[in-house]
C-alpha cells in the first residue's frame, strides 16, 4: 500500500521520539554487557566507555567463587524439565478437549481457562502447604510440578491448533488400525511442531525469568536459580556491583539471543487467541 | 470429532495436576482464611475474624488501604495512560513509519528481561550517588534537577509505575497491533475515498474494529495491576519503600504469609484472608469490566 508508507511530519516526529526511547533499552543492555568485562576501578572512572582492560575476572568470581555455576545448573534443569513436562501434559490435555466430543465439554474448557484469570500468586499459600506436606519445598520436582500445573495458556494455544486440524486425518488413521495414542504420537505430534516450538519459547522466557515462585519455594542456596542469585547481589548492591554486571549479563545473553532469532514466533504465540471474543 | 472414551486418558493427567496444584489451592484459601493458624500447631476457627482485622484493625487496616489504593492508582494509570499509548504505538507501527520493525522489536524487548535485571537497571539509572541520571544531569549543568528518585516519597511510586510500564508495554502493543492488521484493507480505503481525515478515520472506522483486543488488554492489564509483585519487591523492598509508597496488596500478603521476620511467625490464616480479598476484587473488576466494555464498545 503506497498510502500507508507516506511519511508525514507527524510520522517523522514519532520516528525521532521512538528512536530515542529505544536507545534506552539498547544503551542499558549494551552498557550492562560492556561493564561486565571491566575492572572495578574502570567501572568507576569509565562508566560509559569500552573496557580499558578487558577482564574475565568478574565472571570467574561470580561463577566459581559465588556459586553461580550452581545457580545456572539449577535454572537450566528446572527450566528444561518444566518445559518438557508442560509440553507433554498440556498438549495431551488440549488434544483430549479439542478433538473429542463428550458431555460437559464446554465446562471442562472453561475450567482450564479459569487459571488465566487468577494468577498462581493468589493460590500460593495453600500450594505452599501442599508442597510442604509432600516434602517438595526446595526441590526441583516441586518447581516442575508447579510450572506444569500453570498450564491454562499452553492448553489454550494447543486447543486452538488441534481444533483446526481436519478430522479426515484421524479417520483414515483409525481405518489403518492405529490406536488413539499412536495417532496422537505419530500423526498429531509431528504436525504440531510449530505450536510445540511456540509454547516452548514462551515457557522458556517465563520460567527462566520467573522471580516469585523461586523466591517462595527455593530458599536453600543449593537450589537457588539465577534470578534469585542476582536478587541476592542486589540486596547488597554496593559490595558486589561489579559482579552484578557479570551475573546479569550471563543470565540475559541467552534470552536476548533467543528473542532476536525467534521474536516473531514469541510475539505471535502471545497474541494467539487474544482476538477471540 | 471423535466420540470415543479415550479423551479421558488424554485429559486426566493434566486435569489432576491442574486441579491439585492450581484450582484446589485457589479455593482452599477461602477455607484457611477462616482460621487463626501459624502454619504449624493448632488451627483455631475464628470465622471472619481475619477479615475484620484487615478492614478495621487500627494497625493493619491503614496498611491494607494504602496498598490497595496503590494497586488502584496503578491500575488507572495502566488503563487510562498505558493503553492509549499502546494503541498509539500499534497505530504508528501499523502505519509502517520509518523504523517500525526496529521499534516493534525494541519496545517489546524489555518484556523478556527478568525483573531482577530490570530492577538492577533502575538502580543503575536512578541511584542518587552513582546513577546515570544524576551523573548525566550534573554533566550537562542541570544539577538542580537531580533528585534522590526512589528515595523521594513523592516520586518513587510514579517512577516505579514507569519502570513497570517500560518492562510490559510491548505486550498490549503487539496484541492491539495484531488486531489492527486484521482490519480489512477495503474498509480503510473506503473511508479515505470518503474524504475522512486521519483522526476521524481512527475514531470512527478503526476503533470499533479494535474492540476484541482492547477488551482483552484492559482486563489483562487490570489483573496484572492487581497482582503486581516483582518490581515493587525488588526496588522498594518487602515493606514497600519509605512510608509504604511502593506497597501493593501482594507485598502486604507476602509479609504476613512468608515474611516471618516481621511478626515472629508466619500467619497462614491471615495471609489467606488477604489473598481471598485480592481474589474477590479481581473477580468483581473482571465482571464489571466485561459488562461495561461490551456495552460501551457495542454502541458504535
Amino acid at each position: 500500500m503506497g498510502l500507508k508508507r507516506k511519511q508525514t511530519i507527524a510520522h517523522w516526529i514519532a520516528t525521532i521520539i521512538l528512536t530515542l526511547y529505544c536507545l534506552i533499552a539498547i544503551f542499558l543492555i549494551g552498557n550492562l554487557i560492556l561493564s561486565s568485562f571491566k575492572t572495578k576501578t574502570d567501572l568507576v572512572y569509565n562508566t560509559f566507555g569500552f573496557p580499558k582492560i578487558f577482564t574475565l575476572d568478574n565472571y570467574r568470581k561470580v561463577f566459581l567463587e559465588d556459586g553461580f555455576i550452581r545457580y545456572f545448573y539449577n535454572s537450566i534443569i528446572i527450566t528444561s524439565l518444566s518445559i518438557i513436562s508442560l509440553l507433554f501434559v498440556s498438549s495431551m490435555t488440549a488434544y483430549g478437549i479439542a478433538r473429542y466430543k463428550f458431555r460437559y465439554k464446554s465446562v471442562v474448557e472453561m475450567y482450564f481457562l479459569l487459571g488465566l484469570m487468577f494468577p498462581i500468586q493468589i493460590a500460593i499459600l495453600p500450594i505452599f502447604i501442599i508442597l510442604r506436606s509432600l516434602h517438595l519445598i526446595n526441590t526441583y520436582w516441586g518447581m516442575i510440578l508447579l510450572y506444569t500445573a500453570n498450564m491454562p495458556f499452553p492448553v489454550f494455544i494447543f486447543s486452538q491448533f488441534f481444533r483446526d486440524l481436519p478430522t479426515a486425518l484421524h479417520e483414515s488413521a483409525i481405518m489403518d488400525g492405529a490406536g488413539e495414542f499412536r495417532i496422537f504420537r505419530q500423526i498429531m505430534m509431528p504436525l504440531s511442531k510449530p505450536v510445540i516450538f511456540t509454547v516452548a519459547l514462551i515457557s522458556f522466557v517465563q520460567i527462566w525469568n520467573d522471580f516469585y515462585l523461586p523466591l517462595v519455594f527455593l530458599s536453600r542456596k543449593t537450589v537457588r536459580t539465577v534470578t534469585l542469585g542476582i536478587y541476592h547481589y542486589l540486596s547488597n548492591f554496593l559490595a558486589y556491583w561489579n559482579y552484578v554486571f557479570a551475573a546479569a549479563s550471563a543470565a540475559l545473553i541467552p534470552i536476548i539471543i533467543v528473542f532476536f532469532i525467534f521474536s516473531d514466533q514469541i510475539i505471535a504465540g502471545l497474541v494467539t487467541g487474544s482476538l477471540k471474543e | 470429532m471423535q466420540k470415543r472414551k479415550s479423551y479421558i486418558f488424554f485429559i486426566l493427567p493434566g486435569f489432576l495436576i491442574y486441579t491439585v496444584f492450581m484450582i484446589i489451592p485457589l479455593f482452599s484459601a477461602i477455607y484457611y482464611s477462616l482460621f487463626s493458624w501459624a502454619g504449624i500447631g493448632p488451627k483455631i476457627f475464628i470465622g471472619f475474624g481475619n477479615f475484620k482485622k484487615i478492614f478495621f484493625d487500627p494497625q493493619i487496616s491503614p496498611v491494607f488501604k494504602n496498598a490497595l489504593r496503590n494497586n488502584f492508582v496503578y491500575m488507572s494509570i495502566a488503563v487510562f495512560i498505558f493503553i492509549p499509548i499502546q494503541v498509539l504505538l500499534a497505530y504508528l507501527i501499523d502505519k509502517q513509519i520509518i523504523g517500525h520493525r526496529f521499534f516493534k522489536l525494541i519496545i517489546f524487548l524489555p518484556f523478556v528481561i527478568s525483573s531482577t535485571i530490570v530492577g538492577f537497571f533502575s538502580l543503575l539509572v536512578f541511584d542518587p550517588n552513582i546513577g546515570f541520571l544524576n551523573t548525566f544531569l550534573d554533566a550537562v549543568g542541570l544539577t538542580y534537577l537531580t533528585s534522590s528518585w526512589f528515595g523521594d516519597p513523592g516520586k518513587a511510586f510514579y517512577l516505579l509505575v514507569g519502570v513497570i510500564g517500560w518492562q510490559g508495554i510491548g505486550v498490549g502493543m503487539v496484541i492491539i497491533l495484531a488486531n489492527m492488521k486484521s482490519i480489512p484493507e477495503e474498509v480503510i480505503e473506503a473511508s479515505i475515498i470518503d474524504g475522512a481525515g486521519e483522526w476521524i478515520r481512527f475514531w470512527r472506522v478503526m476503533l470499533p474494529f479494535l474492540k476484541p483486543s482492547l477488551i482483552n488488554v484492559i482486563i489483562l492489564s487490570s489483573i496484572y495491576a492487581l497482582t503486581q509483585f516483582d518490581l515493587p519487591y525488588i526496588i522498594g523492598g518487602p515493606t514497600g519503600g519509605i512510608n509504604g509508597v511502593m506497597d501493593f496488596m501482594n507485598l502486604f500478603f507476602y509479609r504476613y504469609a512468608f515474611g516471618d521476620a516481621y511478626f515472629g511467625q508466619t500467619a497462614i490464616g491471615f495471609g489467606a484472608s488477604i489473598s481471598v480479598v485480592t481474589f474477590s476484587i479481581i473477580l468483581i473488576i473482571a465482571i464489571v469490566q466485561n459488562i461495561l466494555l461490551k456495552n460501551i464498545l457495542h454502541r458504535d
